[in-house]
């Protein structure tokens, strides 16, 4: 259940036929991880015919000559962002393509790119002014996840269950906590009491309890996925039942990291997932163990390691975009 | 009696009612005093802990303590004066002379560093969270107090500088209410080496930290100087957060080496660099 993407193919198409009459612009999509914008790329492929090449960035970085040695009137460059890593002598390979795309007047590059890696990379090395077509996927409101996500559903078919609250737990706004001072060699603990956001939050959505159950579970699915439609798709197959639809989503916690941990995870959502040797080829030169760091993001829930590549969690991607702002590592 | 020994002053006409200094007056005054001093530790705690949870906030809600205690005080003041003990005109002109005399003989050093710390909190040199140099002193403002600033240096001494003073001297403001703020790096390699390898090294080092921060406004410099015996590279680069500008310094200079050793890259031969004011400790 891709989103629709009807302006972006519109873009795309006037871009090709703007090529083929000789007006070259290449196109830069950036998205969030998971947005699902291979899709996109499927249908720029099929639409380009037999002459465009399509290749994934991770095999350029195996042999970059399948780039060079393309005679395609179009290359479709799959994650492109996946052609550096941030560290001493990491944009040789980015600083290869980006010449190869500027050398290349008779190509059009059609390129998809992490928005994340894409901002970082932009004011480092200045891609953007290689690819004037700038195509930003942007969020999707509840109403268009709604739409996209019960496109293969009858009206009806689906039965959202309401939330069900647990009333022996009621959320307090105000917590009890204490900190320490040092007074005359002594640490002496000082009580103090704490605003829970999260408990102000869910009693401003109370209200919602009127509303019919679907308007509530896709509003809530909208605000935990941050309108990407990929992390929603994600959520709602943990949450569909067929027939039934549980209103189980839980927003996550507030993200609390040392700034070694928090770049670790800045490395991550840079790339989506990335493999452990890379992680650890970025991180070790800092004096970060990288198996460490992934272990304790793992533990926390932000990401999961199979293997040997670790993945930011979908359903982390809201609050460590927010985090790593606050932080100020992603700018 | 005690109402006789109070001073009874008559305002023109009698409309302005008189002043009665007496025991209670200065009780409720001190009192208030001691109120409003409570009221700016309170402020001051409460703001505090609250911008270092504010993250990229954090110096915008530091500026606010300032103001905040030149508001409680000023409220104070005005309080004492207004209803505490009111001053007639003739009262009025009484006390401006008392006060004119006690400011000429004995407060005015204390008073010029009050208007000082106004002036401040007003003219906004610097913010509490920035990192200035004033009389040779380099640190991190932690208070802008009524009478005198506070900077906590590298070295975690804790400077206090008259406001007066402050005044008086060239303050110079490495972030001026930013989060990030400038990091000149220099780094020295022989002659013989590649320097343009060694500018293009030392950029990445500075690009792929941790404690970067790269913007339109806050571009990334590399800069080559030649002597005759070595050539300077140096970086003007932004640090995320003021407090990170030595970690950021050591990250990129310990990594920038490693770098050039593994490129062949060697330092200057030793004793041929001039860091004692010399060109290489210039601006670039």
């Amino acid at each position: 259940m891709p989103p629709p993407f009807k302006e972006e193919m519109e873009l795309i198409e006037k871009a090709i036929k703007d090529f083929e009459e000789g007006k070259r612009r290449n196109i830069a999509v950036i998205s969030d991880p998971f947005y699902g914008e291979s899709e996109l790329l499927e249908w720029v492929w099929e639409r380009a015919g037999g002459g465009a090449l399509k290749v994934k960035a991770g095999s350029l970085k195996e042999e970059f000559e399948i780039l060079e040695r393309s005679s395609a009137k179009i290359a479709i460059v799959e994650e492109a962002h996946r052609l550096y890593l941030r560290k001493i002598g990491g944009f040789d390979l980015m600083d290869r393509f980006i010449n190869f795309v500027s050398s290349s007047s008779e190509r059009l590059f059609i390129t998809t790119w992490n928005s994340f890696s894409w901002k970082y990379l932009d004011e480092v090395l200045g891609i953007g002014q290689h690819f004037p077509m700038k195509i930003e996927l942007p969020g999707m409101d509840a109403g268009k996840i709604r739409d996209m996500l019960l496109s293969g559903y009858e009206e009806g078919e689906l039965t959202f269950l309401e939330e069900e609250e647990d009333e022996t737990e009621e959320p307090k706004i105000l917590k009890r906590s204490s900190f320490k001072i040092s007074l005359l060699g002594e640490r002496i603990e000082i009580p103090r009491p704490e605003v829970d956001l999260s408990s102000i939050r869910s009693r401003f959505h109370k209200g919602e309890e009127k509303r019919p159950p679907m308007e509530i579970f896709f509003g809530k699915l909208a605000r935990i996925s941050d309108g990407n439609p990929g992390v929603a798709e994600l959520l709602w197959k943990e949450a569909l039942d067929y027939p039934e639809v549980r209103n189980s989503l839980i927003d996550l916690p507030s993200i609390d990291l040392d700034l070694d941990d928090s770049f670790a995870l800045n490395v991550i959502l840079s790339m989506g997932s990335v493999d452990l040797a890379d992680l650890s080829e970025v991180l070790e030169p800092t004096g970060t163990s990288a198996e460490r760091a992934a272990a304790l993001l793992e533990e926390r829930g932000l990401v999961e390691i199979d293997g040997e590549v670790v993945s930011l969690r979908a359903e982390a991607l809201k609050r460590t975009a927010e985090h790593l702002r606050r932080a100020r590592l992603v700018w | 009696m005690a109402e006789n020994a109070t001073a009874q002053l008559s305002g023109p006409g009698g409309a302005i009612p008189d002043i009665s200094i007496n025991p209670s007056t200065i009780i409720s005054a001190l009192l208030l005093l001691a109120i409003a001093y409570v009221a700016v530790r309170v402020a001051v705690f409460l703001l505090s802990w609250l911008s270092e949870r504010a993250y990229e906030h954090r110096i915008t809600v530091k500026m606010a303590i300032p103001i905040t205690k030149l508001a409680i005080y000023g409220f104070a003041i005005y309080h004492i004066l207004s209803s505490v003990a009111p001053l007639s005109t003739n009262q009025l002109i009484a006390f401006s002379g008392l006060a004119g005399a006690a400011i000429g003989f004995g407060l005015k050093d204390l008073v010029a560093e009050v208007v000082g710390g106004v002036v401040i909190v007003l003219d906004k040199p610097y913010h509490v969270g920035d990192k200035v140099r004033i009389d040779d002193q380099y640190g991190e403002v932690t208070d802008i107090g009524l009478r005198a600033t506070r900077l906590v240096t590298p070295d975690d001494n804790l400077v206090t500088v008259s406001n007066q003073r402050v005044l008086n001297q060239t303050v110079a403001n490495a972030n001026a209410g930013s989060l990030e703020m400038q990091v000149v790096i220099d780094l020295f390699i022989d002659s013989g080496s590649d320097a343009p390898k060694a500018m293009k090294i030392l950029r990445e080092a500075a690009v792929t930290s941790k404690y970067v921060y790269i913007s339109n406004k806050r571009p990334v410099t590399i800069l080559m100087r030649d002597h005759p015996f070595y050539t300077m590279v140096r970086a003007r680069v932004y640090v995320n957060d003021i407090r990170y500008e030595f970690k950021f310094e050591t990250d990129v200079t310990k990594r920038a080496w490693e770098a050039f050793k593994s490129e062949g890259i060697e330092p200057p031969k030793a004793g041929v660099v001039d860091l004692g004011g010399g060109p290489a400790a210039g601006g670039g």
